[in-house]
């Protein structure tokens, strides 16, 4: 199991499209994918649950890979949560 | 008369068709065959899929990929694993697939409610649609069919989905009413890119206006009249007939070259600050980008964009421009644009401080990563790097040093680039535009930014409520000041362009034509009215105003005389 720590700093957070590029992506590897943010565990692959989750620009979140290809999937994570899902 | 929000423009005249969904009824069961109620589940969702991508396609094609997207989120959601295994277990248990689709998607519409967020409670509006048509596939209840209406139609709804919204058949809608929604709402979105006029959020419109009714939908103001007396009426036929004549009066300049009256050919191009806003700028006839911001590259991040990131940002807009120019402008910090993690400190006087080009060039690191990518760039187009704020010939040298280094430097590794790069100083310093017959020895084009340069040049900080009745373009300061940038571009011969609003501004054109400028850069919205502006005038005419302002000894004389000229013919 990997994880790690980081800000959500696009200025819409996980709206529709970030969270569909996001569940996409992650949806591509065969390990789990968690979103741990406001104290509470969200499926990663799931776009409906990231919605639901409603996480906001200036969040702390933890990205939690486990299984196969986990620290692939955690840099893929990282990477698009870091450049701001191109917005 | 009903209110409303104005979500698109326009003025609709038409009979009312009540858009209401019929009832999707079914009988809950909860012994059924798991396997054949998932084979039907399984089944639905397939056309639900190629329904909506087609859909989708369709929407990409005739209103805009941005549009189409909805849609695409639509599939997405539902095959989403978690609500499919969701649905599945409940299927499982011997629920129907209504009953199990339908309780599923009860919870996450309550999930979605719940947040306090707009963004996400318009999620919840868009399950509710996903069930309904998925509903309707699974009992074959069919939907309302707005491709079929009438002539004249204006759609009367409880609200208006995206699937709703998709199939409507344009040539017959005139107008748009429904009970919720807002500027943001997707039919909102939907129906300006449809140029349907629409208000949104008019309470109780499917009691108040009856199927067969004659309504007017005033998508400016956001307002609604059922059964309008003639005159009424006939005022709204003739605000109609104005906006569609006005609207196409403007199509007929797609496809024009632009010029003057008498023939002067002159540049028309697009300020944009995202890569993808150049779409729009070709699709409302822009003839290049005459500014590409570059700030959006460095915003809503923790660290700056390296050199293949801009790479990538910078070549989209030159394979969509397809070789026509593209002038972008480096890195513009500082003053009101703040970045955190570029550690800009607090000032006294920002605008007169670490900003744009001197942070640049204080900031090596950062700067020459632009460079490069701008540098390796130029190899897909035909792009012009333009630097902001230079007040002096040192600091336009130094850029270009730099960029002679990274030329050699690509030279001896093979990085292809473009040797006919060119660079240029925007002039909106006042000390830029007194010496703008040095700055033409070392440029390759001027390209005047008029909202700083008229600040400046007046001293006089827009948005101080006290002293904004100063701030303006026509005050004979400002008037001379360009006109001075202009002739010296002229004399060196160089080209010289102006990008911000002021250049399609209809009281300024004449006098852009001329003092001689050669370009124009507008934003999109901007490109078809500017270009009609232009051609209304001769050179001769053009001078005729020119010298009569240039006579001029106040910014009120200025403008009123320009009214009287420009506005009367």
């Amino acid at each position: 199991m990997v994880s790690k720590k980081i800000t959500v700093t696009n200025s819409q957070g996980f709206h529709m499209r970030p969270a569909m590029a996001f569940a996409n992506a992650m949806a591509k590897f065969p390990c789990d994918v968690l979103i741990k943010a406001n104290g509470s565990s969200t499926d990663g692959k799931s776009i409906m649950n990231i919605i639901a989750a409603c996480i906001k620009c200036g969040t702390e979140i933890e990205v939690v890979c486990d299984g196969q290809q986990e620290n692939e999937a955690l840099d893929a994570a990282v990477e698009m949560i870091e450049s701001g899902f191109g917005e | 008369m009903l209110k409303g929000i104005g979500v698109s423009e326009g003025y609709g005249i038409g009979r009312a068709a009540a858009a209401v969904m019929p009832e999707i009824k079914y009988v809950p069961k909860t012994d059924c065959d798991s396997k054949s109620e998932r084979l039907r589940f399984e089944n639905a969702l397939k056309i639900f899929t190629d329904n909506n991508s087609e859909l989708a396609e369709q929407v990409s094609r005739t209103v805009g990929q941005k549009e189409s997207e909805i849609i695409l989120g639509h599939i997405m959601m539902m095959q989403d694993p978690y609500m499919r295994s969701e649905i599945e277990k409940s299927i499982d248990k011997g629920n129907c697939a209504e009953a199990a689709l339908d309780s599923v998607c009860n919870t996450f519409i309550a999930m979605f409610s719940a947040v306090d967020d707009e963004m996400t409670k318009q999620r919840a509006a868009d399950i509710e649609d996903i069930r309904t048509e998925i509903l309707s596939i699974l009992t074959g209840v069919k939907r309302v069919d707005l491709s079929k209406l009438d002539k004249d139609t204006v759609i009367v709804a409880r609200e208006l989905t995206p699937s709703m919204t998709a199939c409507i058949n344009k040539e017959n809608v005139v107008g748009i009413i429904t009970e919720t929604g807002s500027k943001t709402s997707h039919a909102a979105i939907l129906a300006r890119a449809m140029e349907i006029p629409a208000v949104l959020s008019v309470e109780n419109a499917l009691e108040q206006i009856k199927h067969g009714d004659e309504v007017i939908v005033d998508g400016v103001t956001g307002t609604v009249i059922v059964s309008p007396s003639d005159k009424e009426k006939n005022v709204y036929i003739s605000k109609r007939d104005e906006y569609i004549e006005r609207r196409s009066r403007l199509r007929e300049f797609v496809g024009r070259p632009t010029c003057t009256a008498d023939g002067r050919r002159v540049e028309l191009l697009g300020n944009i600050g995202t890569p993808q806003e150049a779409e729009k700028v070709i699709s409302q006839d822009g003839e290049g980008i005459g500014l590409f911001r570059t700030e959006f590259l460095f915003m809503d991040r923790s660290a700056a964009p390296d050199e293949n990131e801009q790479l990538e940002a910078y070549k989209k807009v030159l394979l969509t421009m397809k070789g026509k120019q593209v002038i972008i402008r480096t890195l513009d910090i500082g003053g009101d644009k703040d970045i955190p993690y570029l550690g800009l400190e607090k000032e006294e006087n920002p605008f007169l401080g670490f900003r744009a080009i001197r942070y640049c060039l204080g900031h090596e690191e950062i700067f020459d990563t632009q460079l490069r990518a701008l540098v390796r760039a130029s190899s897909y187009g035909n792009l012009s790097v333009m630097i902001p704020l230079v007040t002096g010939t040192e600091e336009f040298r130094s850029v270009k040093k730099k960029v002679v280094e990274i030329m050699q430097e690509f030279d001896t590794s093979n990085i292809p680039y473009d040797k006919n790069l060119k660079l240029g100083v925007m002039i909106e310093t006042p000390s830029a535009a007194i010496i703008a017959d040095l700055l033409a020895k070392e440029a390759d084009f001027f390209s005047i930014g008029t909202n700083d340069l008229t600040g400046y040049t007046l001293a006089v900080d827009r948005g101080n409520a006290n002293v904004a009745y100063l701030y303006s373009v026509f005050s004979p300061a400002v008037l001379r000041t360009i006109k001075h940038v202009i002739t010296e571009a002229k004399k060196a011969n160089i080209p010289v362009g102006m990008c911000g609003e002021a250049a399609a501004d209809p009281l300024l054109i004449p006098l852009l034509i001329s003092f001689g400028l050669d370009e124009y850069s507008v934003s999109a919205s901007s490109v078809l009215s500017t270009r009609r502006e232009i051609s209304r005038w001769t050179k001769e005419q053009a001078d005729e105003i020119a010298d009569k302002i240039m006579s001029l000894e106040t910014e009120n004389s200025i403008v009123e005389q320009l009214k009287k000229t420009v506005l009367s013919i």
